[in-house]
């Protein structure tokens, strides 16, 4: 069906009830005998009742706005490279002795993010010792959850279960769970409950030392990293690279 | 995530508080964008997907009824996971596996049922504010229920440029809507059914 201004006024005039009744009565005619003007009218209906809330557009033309906002906030973080104008004016700020500490404290905001990002990955389910699992049904849920990423299921499904405190494999994934969800500070008490005993010793500090670094504290994550390069397990040879990156 | 906090988001999303939207989005942005992505998603349905779930949320607010039985975040988790789900399964990418079905963050049926209807809504939304100013105020006018010689007053226009206006600003945001991928998979489908 050809779209064209008479037939939508005729459907606007119809859906507002502001046709004169031999027009309504000539229009409907026509309704009752084409499927396509009656599929057109329904379209017209939809669109006008959706978005004849003009509430619920606002709210979404709010939503847009602030994702914007939020891209913009990340790009002038993440491409905090100092153009000339800038030089200038972190010259000035610097003369005047607090330029340094903010400059300090962004780029090594920054550095620590980047590096966060760069090294961390998940623990593989393929790392675990997979056989105790097996027989448990709930582990095997929970499991599913954390390898589709619904790391606030493996929350909920961890964080008050009866057996959390023996099953060191099961503190691991609750742990990378936290740090998936911006909760660091919870997931780096997690990776602490799990001590030197263990085989996961070693995996629980790796995670330790990123989580640190999330937070932005270097120090803490170097010390931690020098540690286990000293244990020299699996995790040596990373540990030792984001160390001497963040020497740098 | 507190009864407290939660009360104080829903409070802040029902008033269109930008700091507390802000904050909202920034929190849970990252969890939502690795499970689209991970889901064969892109950058572009990961805004879509939280933002049409803030709607969702928005819309139960302002009519009373939303009904949480866990977290503000673990329903709102559990909405966004069943739009995504939905969007995946009418463009048939998605082979329905029983990792992505069983959720602890499942919400009841009657809510993915008002899920599903919402998608036009959202494909109308979306398209809608992609116009240009004037097509939006010309047809936000007429959705409202004003008249054509109303729309020109409150415009300025002439009335006869209000008419043109409308007509070709109606006419694309219909094209846009017909030409949507996913639009075209809803009709489909409910034409099956």
């Amino acid at each position: 069906m050809e779209r064209t201004p008479e037939i939508f006024e005729k459907i606007e005039g119809y859906l507002a009830n502001t046709l004169s009744q031999e027009d309504l009565v000539a229009f409907e005619k026509e309704m009752a005998n084409s499927i396509e003007l009656q599929q057109e009218v329904e379209k017209h209906r939809a669109i006008h009742e959706t978005l004849g809330d003009k509430d619920i557009l606002n709210f979404k033309e709010q939503l847009g706005e602030i994702s914007i906002d939020i891209k913009e906030e990340k790009k002038i973080t993440s491409s905090f490279i100092p153009s000339s104008s800038w030089k200038i004016a972190a010259s000035i700020i610097v003369l005047l002795g607090i330029g340094s500490l903010i400059w300090r404290t962004t780029t090594s905001r920054n550095q620590t993010q980047n590096l966060y990002s760069s090294y961390y990955k998940p623990l593989p389910v393929n790392d675990m010792v997979r056989g105790s699992f097996d027989t448990i049904t709930e582990v095997k849920s929970i499991i599913k959850h954390y390898i589709n990423g619904s790391y606030d299921s493996v929350v909920l499904a961890l964080e008050k279960h009866p057996k959390l405190a023996e099953q060191q494999q099961l503190q691991l994934y609750l742990g990378n769970s936290y740090l998936n969800l911006n909760e660091e500070q919870k997931a780096a008490s997690q990776f602490k409950e799990i001590k030197k005993k263990g085989k996961y010793y070693e995996i629980a500090q790796w995670y330790l030392s990123l989580t640190y670094l999330k937070l932005n504290k270097p120090k803490k994550a170097t010390s931690i990293l020098k540690e286990i390069v000293g244990y020299d397990g699996v995790y040596k040879k990373q540990a030792s690279n984001l160390l001497k990156a963040l020497a740098k | 995530m507190s009864n407290t906090e939660d009360h104080k988001i829903i409070e802040g999303i029902a008033t269109g508080n930008k700091l507390v939207i802000t904050a909202f989005y920034k929190k849970n942005l990252p969890y939502i964008r690795h499970y689209i992505l991970q889901n064969s998603g892109n950058e572009e349905d990961v805004e879509d997907v939280f933002q049409d779930a803030m709607v969702f949320i928005y819309q139960k607010l302002k009519t009373d009824s939303l009904e949480l039985q866990s977290s503000l975040r673990t329903y709102f988790y559990g909405v966004c996971k069943n739009i995504w789900r939905n969007r995946l399964r009418k463009i048939k990418k998605l082979v329905i596996t029983e990792d992505l079905q069983t959720d602890a963050e499942s919400i009841p049926p009657k809510i993915i049922e008002d899920i599903e209807h919402k998608e036009r809504e959202h494909i109308y939304r979306k398209h809608f504010l992609n116009l240009s100013g004037t097509c939006r105020e010309v047809l936000s006018l007429l959705f409202q229920g004003n008249s054509m010689k109303e729309i020109a007053r409150i415009t300025g226009y002439s009335e006869g440029y209000t008419r043109k206006k409308k007509f070709e600003c109606k006419q694309s945001l219909i094209e846009m809507i017909e030409n949507d991928p996913f639009y075209h998979e809803l009709q489909l489908n409910s034409e099956k059914d």
